[in-house]
C-alpha cells in the first residue's frame, strides 16, 4: 500500500513476512584456514559472510571473531561514487580499520595490483562494475587483514585478474590469514579451499574437503532439477535432462559431460539434452524418461536400469514420421583416469591427451562385429574397470573408441551408427538404437576372462595347430608359438591404384563351427564384400574366400599373403628356390625374391627353428604368381603371396560372387 | 596454537562477539564511538568533499545560502510590508538584517542537519554493507559536517551585526552554549529518524515538510516577543507554539547575540530537557535497530 511494509503493517506492529535466512549454523575457522560456503541462490551464503562481517546480525546465536576483517561482500561496497577512487581508497582502507599514514605506504602497490592505472583520480561513479572489483580487492588484500571474506564478486573481474586473485588468496593463505570464500565457482573453491561448507535454505547440510562436499551438492542439485536419481548397490546414477551421471561409492565414474546421445538431421547434430524431458517411469533403481526434440519429430526414450553393479541403458528413438537422420550418436564420457582400452579381442592404451589436442581422436580401428569394450584405469584411481556390451538390431551400430579434445579431457565410448547409403530417412515408429550394458563391478579378472572368452570364440585349435581370425587377418600358431608376424595373413586388391586391404573392411560378427569360422566383411570404399571361410584339418588352415560385387568392379590386380617371422631364411617354389635377403635399415618397401613368374601352385618357407609353411592354392582355373616378398626392415617379416595379375586391361568383375581364393597355409611338423 | 607459513606469529587479537544482545548494549555506545572516532573524521572529510566537490564556487556557498536568504527576506520584510512591519516591530531598534540572520544561522543548522542526517545511512548504505563499525557515526558525521556551515554563518552573523552598528562582547561566548542544546537535540532527532527512515523511507519526506512548517513556526523573520502578545487573544495556540524547542532558542541566540548576556533560564529549560531526551531515545533506538540496518539497505 505504502511502499515496504505498508502503512497498516506499521500500524498492527508487524514486521512484514519474515525469513530465516540462516538457521543452526556452526563452524570454526581456524587461522590459515580457508573455508568455502557453496550453495544455491538464496541460500543464506551471503547471509552468513556478512554475518560474520557483523555487518548484520544474528538475531540468535552469536559469531565470535579474533582478529581484523577484511571483506568483500557486496560489488560497491564501501564505495562513495562521488569520490576519485584514490580519496576512495583511503576511505575505505579506513573503514578496514587502516589509518591515513599506512595507506600512503601500501598506496602504489594497490593502485599497481588493481591494474586501474590513471582512473585512479577519476570519480568512481565512470568505473565498471571489474573495475569496483580490482579496487576493492586490492585494498582489502593489501590492508593485511587477518580475515579475508570473499562473496561472489569476484566473478565480476575479467580472467586475467580472477587468476590474479587467486594467486593473492593463496598468498594470504600460505601467510595464515584465515580465508572465508563464497562463490559458485566450484573449481575455484575446491582449489582455494581446504573445507567446504554447504548451505541449503539456511541450513549447513554438509561440510568436509572440498571434493566431497562439491560432489554431494552436485549430485543434489542433480537429484532436485535433474528429475530422477537411481540408487542400487554401491552405483548411484542421476539423470538429468537427457545426461546421465555415474557415481560409485560417491565418486564419479563418468566424465565431464556424462552419458548423452546425439541425433544428426540434415547435417546437424542435435543433442538430447535440448529436448524436453519428462520421466515416465521412476523407480529406486530404474528410469524411464522421455525427450522430445526441438522442431524435429523425434522422440528418445531412454530406459535406464541399475542391478548388480550393471547399468543397463537402452535408447531408442520414436519417430512421428518419417524422419531425415543421417547418424545417431550415443556418447559415454569417461575420465582421462582411464588409460587402456580393450575392443573386441583388441587392446591398448589411449594416447595422452595433449593440449595440441584439438579436435576427437578415434583410438582404437572401429568395426561392426566387435560388441564388447572394456576400460581400466590407471593405477590409483579411483574408478573401476568397466565392461560395456552393445545389444542393438541395427547393423549399423558400431562401438567407438574416442579421445576428445584437450579441453574435455574425456575417453568417450561412442555407439555410432549412419544411415547406410542411399537411406537417410527412418520409417515413424519406434527405433531401438542401441541397449548398452556398462559392468561396473566385476573388475579387472573378470573382464579378461570375459574377453578371452570372446578371443576363444574366434579361435580353431587342432594338434599344434592354431589359427585366430582378427579383423581381417589370420594369425597362425604352432605349438603356441606364432608363425605369422606384422599383418599376419591377409587379402588385399589394387582398385584404381588403390590397395583395398582385408583389415580395412568392416567386418561383422564371426560364425563359430566346431572346425570353421565364417566371417564377412564389408569395404567402405569399394563396392564389395569378401567372404571368409577358415577351416582347420591337421596339419593345415583351411582358406575360401569369395568375392561378392556389388558393382561392376576392375580390379587391376589382388593377392593373399602370409607374412611369416623372420626365423624363416628359405623358400621354394615349383619354379625355382632361393634365400630370403637380410632385413636393410631404412628400407621399408617390400623386395621381391622371385626371377621367374610363371604361375604355380604353391610357395613354401622354410627355416631352421621354425616347421616349413606353405601357403597353397587349389584353384585350378586362376593362375595365380607365387611370390617370395621380403617385407620392410620394421616389419622383419617375410611375404608368401598368391598374387593375381592383370595382363594390361584390368580385370572386370561384374556383380555377383566369385572364388577370390581357395587354398590352403599347410604347416609341417618340423 | 598450531599454524602454518614460517615466521607468522599470532598475536592475541581482539575477540569481537556478534550476538543479538551485546550490540545493542547502550552501555556500549562511548566505547564504540571512541573506537570509531577515526572513521569518523574520514566520513567527515568525505561528506564535505562530495558536498561541495562539483560546486564551482565550493565553500562559498556557505556564506552565499544564507546572504541570499537574508536579502531577500529583509527585502520582503522591510520593504514589501514595510508599514506593517514597523507596527510589528514597535520599538525594537535592533536591525532587521541582523535579527533575521540570528534565527537563519541556527536554523539553517537544524534544518540541514536535520534533513542531511535522516537521509545519511541511506545515501551511506555503501559503507554499512561493507564492514562493522559504529554505525552512529554515519549520522554523527553527517550532522558534523553542517558545523561548518554553522561556523561561517556564524562569522558572518556577527560581521554583519558589526557592520550594521552592533557591540560585541564577552557574552558572546554563552552562544556556542546554547548551540549546544541545538546541537544534541539534533543528533537526538537524526539518530531516531535515520534509522527509522531506513525502514520506511517515509521519514525523509515526513521531515522535508516537517522542516517547512518548522520555519513558519520559529521565530525566524519576527521576533518570540511578537507570539508572546499573542498570548492573551490563544493563549492555547501559544503554549503550543512554545513547545517547539528551536522557538524558545532563537529567543536565546538572540539575547546573547544583542544583549550581550547568558539568556533566560526559562529559554533554556525546555529545549534542553527535550534535547536530553531526545539524545537517550535516539540513542538507544539507533542502539536497538542500527545492527540490522543493512539488512534493510
Amino acid at each position: 500500500m505504502f511502499g515496504r511494509g505498508g502503512l497498516t503493517e506499521i500500524l498492527r506492529g508487524g514486521e512484514g513476512a519474515h525469513q530465516t535466512a540462516l538457521d543452526d549454523v556452526t563452524f570454526t575457522v581456524e587461522p590459515g584456514d580457508s573455508l568455502g560456503i557453496i550453495g544455491r541462490n538464496g541460500s543464506g551464503k551471503s547471509t552468513l559472510l556478512k554475518v560474520l562481517a557483523g555487518v548484520t546480525l544474528p538475531s540468535s546465536g552469536h559469531v565470535t571473531v579474533h582478529g581484523r576483517v577484511a571483506s568483500l561482500l557486496e560489488l560497491g561496497a564501501g564505495f562513495h561514487p562521488m569520490l576519485t577512487g584514490r580519496e576512495n581508497v583511503y576511505l575505505n582502507a579506513g573503514l578496514l580499520g587502516v589509518r591515513h599514514a599506512q595507506v600512503e605506504e601500501l598506496f602504489d602497490r594497490i593502485v599497481e595490483f588493481s591494474g586501474i592505472g590513471d582512473f585512479i583520480e577519476q570519480p568512481v561513479d565512470t568505473y565498471s562494475s571489474g573495475m569496483y572489483v580490482r579496487i576493492g580487492f586490492a585494498v582489502a588484500a593489501h590492508c593485511n587483514p587477518d580475515i579475508f571474506l570473499v562473496d561472489e564478486v569476484l566473478s565480476v573481474g575479467d580472467e586475467e585478474f580472477q587468476g590474479k586473485c587467486r594467486q593473492k588468496i593463496r598468498e594470504l593463505r600460505e601467510q595464515g590469514k584465515t580465508i572465508v570464500f563464497v562463490s559458485h565457482d566450484l573449481s575455484t573453491v575446491s582449489a582455494l579451499c581446504d573445507r567446504v561448507v554447504l548451505l541449503e535454505k539456511g541450513r549447513m547440510i554438509s561440510r568436509g574437503s572440498p571434493k566431497k562436499t562439491i560432489d554431494f551438492y552436485l549430485r543434489r542439485i542433480g537429484r532436485e532439477n535433474g528429475i530422477h536419481t537411481m540408487q542400487e548397490g554401491r552405483l548411484e546414477s542421476v539423470f538429468s535432462h537427457g545426461r546421465l551421471s555415474m557415481y560409485r561409492d560417491t565418486d564419479e565414474v563418468s566424465g565431464f559431460s556424462g552419458f548423452q546421445a546425439q541425433v544428426n538431421c540434415l547435417g546437424r547434430w542435435h543433442n538430447a539434452s535440448e529436448a524436453q524431458w519428462e520421466i515416465l517411469e521412476r523407480a529406486e533403481n530404474r528410469c524411464v524418461a522421455r525427450g522430445t526434440m526441438m522442431r524435429l519429430p523425434l522422440q528418445y526414450i531412454w530406459d535406464m536400469r541399475l542391478e548388480n553393479g550393471h547399468l543397463v541403458w537402452r535408447v531408442s528413438l520414436e519417430c512421428e514420421r518419417e524422419t531425415a537422420v543421417e547418424a545417431t550418436e550415443i556418447n559415454l564420457f569417461l575420465p582421462e583416469g582411464y588409460d587402456r582400452w580393450h575392443y573386441g579381442a583388441l587392446a591398448g592404451r589411449f594416447p595422452e591427451i595433449l593440449s595440441s589436442d584439438i579436435t576427437w581422436m578415434t583410438v582404437a580401428p572401429p568395426s561392426l562385429e566387435c560388441r564388447e569394450v572394456a576400460a581400466l584405469p590407471r593405477a590409483g584411481a579411483a574408478l573401476p574397470p568397466i565392461l560395456a556390451t552393445m545389444a542393438t538390431d541395427n547393423p549399423q551400430a558400431t562401438l567407438v573408441w574416442q579421445n576428445t579434445d584437450h579441453v574435455a579431457g574425456c575417453r568417450v565410448l561412442q555407439v555410432y551408427a549412419k544411415a547406410p547409403e542411399g537411406q537417410k530417412t527412418i520409417a515413424a515408429g519406434r527405433h531401438d538404437l542401441a541397449t548398452l550394458d556398462v559392468d561396473f563391478e566385476s573388475g579387472l579378472d573378470h573382464i579378461e576372462a570375459r574377453l578371452k572368452e570372446a578371443e576363444r570364440r574366434r579361435t580353431l585349435r587342432r594338434g599344434g595347430l592354431e589359427a585366430r581370425f582378427h579383423e581381417g587377418h589370420i594369425e597362425i600358431r604352432h605349438d603356441g608359438r606364432l608363425l605369422t608376424a606384422a599383418i599376419h595373413g591377409y587379402t588385399s586388391m589394387l582398385i584404381g591404384n588403390l590397395w583395398a586391404d582385408s583389415p580395412n573392411l568392416r567386418w561383422g560378427a564371426v560364425e563359430q563351427t566346431a572346425s570353421s569360422l565364417r566371417v564377412s566383411g564389408e569395404s567402405r570404399r569399394f563396392p564389395f564384400r569378401q567372404d571368409w571361410e577358415i577351416a582347420i584339418e591337421e596339419g593345415r588352415v583351411r582358406l575360401d574366400i569369395w568375392l561378392e560385387a556389388l558393382e561392376a568392379l576392375e580390379v587391376q590386380e589382388y593377392h593373399t599373403s602370409v607374412l611369416v617371422v623372420s626365423d624363416y631364411i628359405e623358400w621354394e617354389t615349383e619354379h625355382e628356390r632361393g634365400e630370403f635377403p637380410e632385413f636393410t635399415a631404412g628400407v621399408e618397401d617390400w623386395v621381391h625374391a622371385n626371377r621367374n613368374y610363371a604361375p604355380g601352385a604353391w610357395i613354401v618357407a622354410r627355416g631352421a627353428s621354425v616347421p616349413a609353411l606353405t601357403l597353397r592354392s587349389a584353384l585350378d582355373d586362376v593362375p595365380f604368381r607365387m611370390t617370395a616378398i621380403n617385407a620392410g626392415h620394421h616389419q622383419q617379416a617375410r611375404v608368401l603371396q598368391a598374387l593375381r595379375t592383370s595382363e594390361g586391361s584390368p580385370l572386370r568383375f561384374e556383380p555377383g560372387r566369385y572364388h577370390y581364393f581357395s587354398g590352403a597355409v599347410e604347416v609341417a611338423d618340423a | 596454537m598450531n599454524c602454518p607459513g614460517a615466521g607468522v606469529t599470532i598475536r592475541r587479537m581482539n575477540a569481537v562477539v556478534y550476538t543479538d544482545r551485546d550490540q545493542r548494549r547502550v552501555s556500549r555506545v562511548v566505547r564504540d564511538l571512541i573506537r570509531s572516532r577515526e572513521l569518523f573524521v574520514d566520513l567527515v572529510w568525505k561528506e564535505l568533499r562530495i558536498r561541495y566537490r562539483y560546486a564551482v564556487m565550493g565553500f562559498l556557498w556557505a556564506i552565499l545560502e544564507p546572504v541570499a536568504m537574508m536579502v531577500i527576506l529583509t527585502f520582503v520584510f522591510t520593504m514589501v510590508f514595510a508599514d506593517k512591519a514597523a507596527a510589528f516591530r514597535g520599538g525594537d531598534t535592533r536591525p532587521f538584517a541582523v535579527v533575521l540572520l540570528c534565527g537563519l544561522v541556527p536554523w539553517q543548522f537544524f534544518a540541514t542537519g536535520l534533513s542531511k542526517g535522516v537521509q545519511s545511512l541511506v545515501d551511506n548504505q555503501n559503507l554499512i554493507k561493507k564492514v562493522h563499525f559504529a554505525r552512529e557515526i554515519v549520522p554523527l558525521a553527517s550532522v558534523s559536517t553542517c558545523l561548518v556551515n554553522f561556523t561561517i554563518g556564524f562569522m558572518l552573523l556577527v560581521l554583519v551585526h558589526v557592520v550594521l552598528g552592533g557591540s560585541i562582547g564577552v557574552g558572546l561566548v554563552w552562544f556556542p552554549v546554547v548551540f549546544a542544546i541545538e546541537f544534541v537535540m539534533v543528533i537526538g532527532l537524526v539518530l531516531l529518524l535515520s534509522c527509522l527512515n531506513v525502514r520506511y523511507r517515509d521519514v525523509g519526506y515526513i521531515v522535508g515538510v516537517a522542516i517547512v512548517f518548522g520555519f513558519y513556526a520559529t521565530p525566524i523573520f519576527y521576533t518570540l516577543d511578537l507570539v508572546r502578545h499573542l498570548g492573551e487573544a490563544h493563549p492555547v495556540l501559544v503554549r503550543l507554539y512554545m513547545l517547539n524547542p528551536m522557538a524558545l532558542l532563537i529567543g536565546a541566540f538572540r539575547q546573547v547575540l544583542f544583549e550581550n548576556r547568558f539568556p533566560d533560564v526559562s529559554l533554556l529549560i525546555w529545549p534542553g530537557v527535550a534535547a536530553a531526551a531526545c539524545l537517550a531515545i535516539g540513542v538507544v533506538s539507533f542502539r536497538r535497530s542500527g545492527p540490522l540496518l543493512s539488512d534493510y539497505l
